[in-house]
């Protein structure tokens, strides 16, 4: 009996909440909000907010096509490896302390799963035997390239405060940093870790592939990089893979910096994370979004290996030195 | 019910692509202007798209030229079904003043079957609107292959 209530649950976590419906109704929502804000910083009207939903079920009901050339298999699995590697990060999210699914090392699963979608991009780019898709996996491989170093530097930073407290070692879990936060206070409330979120903020974008750093995907110069030959179902599935990874970045600075917050109830934790991650992505992706251009790649990476690395790293100096 | 959803969907999310067959740039111009705050077409889910693959509505402006014919055929047999062709501007309805030159081919629906047209030498940026917006009637009555 005990068995099946806790297959259940784990069916109900997989599926419904932290899961694939809720990855799929906040995700798509998020990037409405998204668009709207940015349309009305830039004294546009801007589309309703369920526009990603209507943008999605008209993709369902459009043609696909496959390029003659291309490798189909791949072509064709590369959008759900995507989506369900993004569907399982949301299960390792805390929501202010309540976990889903274990607990011990679940910041590495997590590193390894978010390089993931990015990956599946560039199988499927690079699997439909476009020109443009190539240029975009190329440049899609420079961007990864140089958000991962600050990205592990931040977790670094963040796992060795927390550990330290504990154990003394660098910890790996969102739920010993989210225990060391509702008994010490917030992470972004010691002031050695406020680099580390600012860099954290920088990363957003690049890990979304919104403007400043969305050179691979490129619609006005190499007509959407690895989408190129993309349509019907399988470019609306990388679309939700896009959202729902706005959701994940939104909820993991959540989790990293301001984990112990919220009330002891984890009904109202979860409105209170969903009201966060908006502003979280309001502040990061929508206002710069629509502020600033696109940058080159080499730009790109030039950004990430000096400002972010720098501020994740006089993070983690300042941590070690126990500031 | 997911049918309905996509019925639905289909008119309110109109991803637009543009063609240029050898125009003199006048109309493009102004069918970028309609993506800005002055005009918004964004307010109807319009979206400028940078691959055919994957447009629904097609926009094409220029006097067909000898050139860009069978470039312009092979792009519009790229869109996947349901797409509406717009022709934008006077050129390829009837060639405006490149009309008998020995490099054009138009006018255009010579070539293929033309849903709307928006007359004008430019189109003026609400002309084009209307255009777009007509043509989403007509997009719901194709409903295309599934």
């Amino acid at each position: 009996m005990d068995i099946l209530i806790k297959l259940l649950l784990d069916a109900f976590y997989v599926l419904v909440f932290p899961g694939f419906l809720f990855c799929f109704f906040f995700g798509l929502l998020l990037s409405g909000i998204d668009r709207k804000l940015v349309a009305r910083m830039q004294r546009r009207i801007g589309p309703s907010i369920l526009q990603p939903f209507y943008d999605f079920f008209k993709l369902f009901g459009k043609d696909n096509i496959i390029p003659r050339q291309a490798s189909k298999i791949a072509f064709l699995m590369a959008p759900f490896l995507g989506l369900v590697s993004v569907v399982v990060i949301s299960l390792f999210i805390p929501v202010f302390g309540f976990t889903f699914v274990g607990n011990t090392a679940d910041i590495i699963v997590i590193l390894y799963l978010i390089t993931i979608p990015a990956l599946a991009l560039i199988i499927g780019g690079s699997s439909s035997s476009s020109p443009f898709a190539s240029v975009g996996i190329s440049r899609e491989m420079v961007t990864m390239l140089s958000y991962e170093l600050p990205l592990v530097l931040i977790f670094l930073a963040v796992g060795k405060k927390a550990g330290m407290a504990m154990n003394g070692n660098v910890t790996f879990s969102l739920a010993e940093i989210a225990k060391y936060q509702s008994t010490v206070g917030l992470m972004i409330s010691n002031w050695a870790l406020i680099p580390a979120a600012i860099a954290f903020l920088m990363i957003i974008p690049a890990e979304v592939g919104v403007v400043p750093f969305d050179v691979a995907e490129a619609e006005t110069e190499i007509c959407e990089g690895p989408l190129v030959e993309y349509s019907g179902i399988y470019l609306a599935l990388y679309k939700l893979t896009q959202s729902t990874k706005m959701i994940i970045m939104g909820s993991l600075f959540i989790a990293l910096f301001f984990g112990g917050a919220g009330f002891n109830n984890i009904f109202l934790n979860i409105p209170l994370l969903l009201i966060s991650v908006i502003l979280v992505i309001m502040v990061s992706v929508s206002f710069v979004r629509s502020i600033v251009g696109r940058i080159k790649v080499e730009q790109t990476l030039k950004f990430f290996w000096t400002v972010p690395t720098v501020l994740s790293l006089i993070s983690i100096i300042l941590v070690y030195l126990k500031f | 019910m997911l049918d309905k959803l996509v019925e639905k969907s289909r008119i309110k999310s109109p991803w637009i692509y543009h063609i240029n067959t050898g125009s003199c740039n006048g109309c493009d111009i102004e069918l970028i202007a309609l993506l800005g705050p002055r005009y918004d077409v964004e307010r109807f889910g319009v979206k400028l798209t940078g691959t055919p693959k994957h447009a629904d509505i097609v926009l094409i402006t220029g006097p067909v030229t000898s050139q860009t014919k069978d470039r312009m055929l092979r792009v519009i047999s790229q869109i996947p079904d349901p797409k509406v062709i717009i022709s934008l501007g006077s050129c390829p309805m009837s060639c405006n003043v490149f009309k008998g030159s020995y490099s054009v081919e138009g006018p255009l629906d010579k070539w293929v079957h033309v849903d709307v047209a928006v007359p004008g030498c430019p189109p003026k940026p609400e002309a084009m609107i209307d255009g777009i917006i007509k043509s989403l009637e007509i997009l719901k009555e194709k409903r295309g292959l599934k």
